[in-house]
């Protein structure tokens, strides 16, 4: 086996991490923005493949198949994002007599479409969100969905039967704004996704976005593993997951567990997928939806089960049987969190901070893990692409521990030239509701809006006064440079400061 | 040595001597020991002498203006200058969509974008919060609000452009 990642950032260089471990040779692929990136610099062999617009370079599908070609390469890594859920590339790629690591485009095609996820849900006996089952095209009337919203009782979602990522999604809590919500829906599931059909799902109150993580082998065997739970999310984007969830029972696990299986099964699934559930305050779940790759997330399940879930995914390619052991994958072993470090300023509303990042001092030390290869010192992190820049995971013997740990990380990282989500995390980590476990998926946008744009960085009297200490030392080494006892005392190069970028982004 | 340091915008006179490994630095009537091991070329770990020897390390980085220089500490980062530099300039106002009172407000790119709408155009009368440039970097897109009520007087962008970080974008009076 000979595997092409086509992907970048954190992702890229996991896969290339694993392929090496199994002694799997790797090409990577590049755009013009990405020559010295870290997953180009770890790869046994590297191609270009265009300009740094996405579309140009990492979304096309000729160029990879191309350089799978040309590499000698026969397997496909899509990792998450970009194609990693497209049924044309996965066909492309057995065209090419490509081995696509990931399930069959059949299988990703009907968990692709919102509806069709739902229906293979309901025929499996697994309960979904309330809704409208068919998907509703642009020739169903206004009043015709307004008398199926009213009979599955506001408030509801309007929602893109291709969507994804909180686009096409509108909610309606009131009879009278729906109109204007379905034109808003299928407009933007028009544009985003070339799919202006729309299905109605209630809003549930409260609830708990829970996780189910599978693999699945060629040979019937399919293996669940313990939930996480990523109801820390910020306007529908999740930020912080953990493993397991406070708020999921043995027999939850087990009955989440055993739905989750059902639907990969009507499906055919192979490879590493996930089902998403919402989990209410009465322990009832519902089937949300399933992501036929491997997830942002999965560092926390590997962290818990002692399980390396891309080795797998090469296994699995390879035709491997899975010999997992069920007890293992569904036992939690300790507790594990996971904070996604993004190239944004909390300070700001979360904007994005593009730019160079000029140093960083990186965590360690016991139960933490650390995918940070999305963005290195020196290099610019680009405005093209996603913004996380470097996972951080943190693992304890239970969960007080893991928060204790994951607290006492974000204190020791430390990120310069670019503002990051850390700050925003040290204050997360520390709020009493999440320590306790209280929250549900409307529970981070609350707490933010109540904080009202309360600054997360706040610099204490007394490190000002070190900051005076440590600027006089500087400009007392500066000027009798040459003689200092300390060293050449000089800070980096002035091309290092980047004037107009660091300007803007205070 | 005598330096006249600015801490956040607040100036405070200073006097350092070196003994050693070890600085003597007088401000404002406290006085501060201050054993110094260098790390590497941008940072140096700090011990306080006192009763109790405070650890910190701090990362240095000039920045472009001669005499400006980001100290990075565990706390957060400190902006300093010291005074007396040759063409040294005060601090450029800084993001100055959140700017402060007075004076015509000039909002610049906060990062390198493109321009997918321009919400004004010269003469529109703009109120506080009022959107004026929908900026997109990274798959998202930003707008850029007015800080304070006015009168457009220039926008030098329109849709479809690529800009930098710091590029001005429109001027408010």
């Amino acid at each position: 086996m000979k595997v092409l990642i086509a992907n970048r950032g954190e992702i890229a260089v996991r896969v290339i991490r694993a392929c090496r471990e199994m002694g799997i040779p790797t090409v990577a692929v590049y755009s013009d923005c990405d020559r010295a990136s870290l997953h180009v610099r770890f790869a046994d062999e590297a191609y270009a493949i265009g300009p740094s617009a996405p579309a140009e370079s990492y979304l096309r599908i000729d160029k990879l198949i191309d350089v799978a070609r040309r590499s000698g390469a026969d397997a496909v890594h899509p990792g998450y994002g970009f194609l990693a859920e497209n049924a044309n590339f996965a066909r492309a790629c057995a065209d090419a007599g490509l081995t696509f690591i990931g399930p069959s485009p059949d299988a990703m095609e009907r968990m692709g479409s919102k509806t069709g996820a739902r229906r293979v849900a309901i025929d499996a006996a697994v309960p979904v969100v309330p809704g409208t089952v068919e998907p509703l095209g642009p020739s169903v009337s206004d009043a015709e969905i307004a008398r199926l919203a009213a009979s599955i009782g506001y408030p509801v979602f309007v929602k893109a039967v291709a969507g994804g990522g909180g686009k096409g999604m509108r909610l309606v809590t009131a009879p009278e704004d729906l109109a204007s919500a379905i034109r808003a829906a299928r407009s933007e599931a028009g544009s985003s996704f070339g799919d202006p059909h729309i299905y109605i799902e209630r809003q549930l109150q409260f609830p708990r976005h829970i996780e189910i993580q599978l693999l699945a082998d060629h040979h019937g065997t399919v293996v669940p593993f313990v939930e996480r739970e990523c109801s820390i999310q910020r306007r529908h984007q999740k930020v912080l997951e953990e493993s397991p969830s406070v708020a999921v029972t043995p027999e939850i696990r087990a009955a989440l567990a055993s739905a989750a299986c059902a639907v990969a099964r009507a499906v055919g699934y192979t490879n590493a997928g996930t089902i998403e559930f919402l989990l209410d305050r009465e322990g009832q779940f519902y089937f949300l939806e399933m992501n036929t790759r491997l997830q942002v997330e999965h560092p926390i399940t590997e962290l818990v089960s002692g399980v390396d879930l891309v080795h797998w995914q090469l296994k699995i390619a390879q035709g491997e049987p899975l010999t997992l052991s069920r007890e293992i994958a569904l036992h939690p072993r300790g507790h594990a969190i996971e904070c996604r470090i993004y190239a944004e300023d909390p300070d700001h509303g979360f904007m994005p901070s593009p730019g160079r990042m000029l140093g960083r001092r990186v965590p360690g030390g016991p139960g933490i893990r650390r995918d940070d290869g999305g963005a290195t010192p020196g290099l610019d992190v680009p405005i093209f692409y996603d913004p996380l820049i470097a996972k951080l995971s943190a693992w304890g013997g239970d969960r007080p521990q893991a928060i204790m740990r994951m607290a006492r990380a974000l204190g020791e990282y430390e990120v310069r030239g670019i503002k990051t989500s850390i700050p925003f995390f040290r204050w997360l980590l520390d709020d009493e509701d999440f320590r306790e476990g209280r929250f549900d998926t409307t529970f981070l946008d609350r707490e933010l809006a109540r904080r009202n744009g309360k600054p997360f960085v706040t610099v204490p009297d007394e490190a000002e006064h070190v900051a005076l200490l440590a600027a006089a030392i500087h400009a007392y080494e500066e000027a009798t440079s040459g003689t200092a006892a300390t060293g050449a005392g000089k800070a980096p190069a002035r091309g290092w400061a980047l004037k107009g970028r660091l300007d803007g982004l205070r | 040595m005598n330096f006249e340091i600015e801490v956040n915008g607040q100036p405070h006179a200073v006097k350092v001597e070196r003994v050693g490994s070890r600085y003597r630095i007088e401000s404002e009537g406290r006085v501060d020991v201050v054993d110094v091991a260098r790390v590497d070329r941008t940072t140096i770990s700090m011990i306080l002498d006192g009763e109790r020897q405070s650890s910190h390390e701090a990362t240095l980085l000039d920045r472009s203006e001669p005499g400006e220089v980001e100290v990075h500490l565990r706390a957060g980062v400190v902006h300093t200058r010291v005074a007396g530099a040759p063409g040294q300039r005060r601090w450029s106002a800084r993001g100055a969509v959140f700017g402060g009172a007075g004076g015509p407000q000039r909002v610049t790119a906060p990062m390198p974008g493109k321009i997918v709408k321009v919400l004004v155009k010269p003469g529109d009368t703009v109120a506080a919060r009022q959107g004026l440039v929908v900026i997109e970097a990274m798959k998202m897109e930003n707008e850029l609000r007015a800080a304070r009520a006015g009168e457009v007087k220039d926008v030098h962008v329109a849709e479809g452009d690529v800009v930098e970080a710091g590029r001005l974008l429109t001027v408010i009076e």
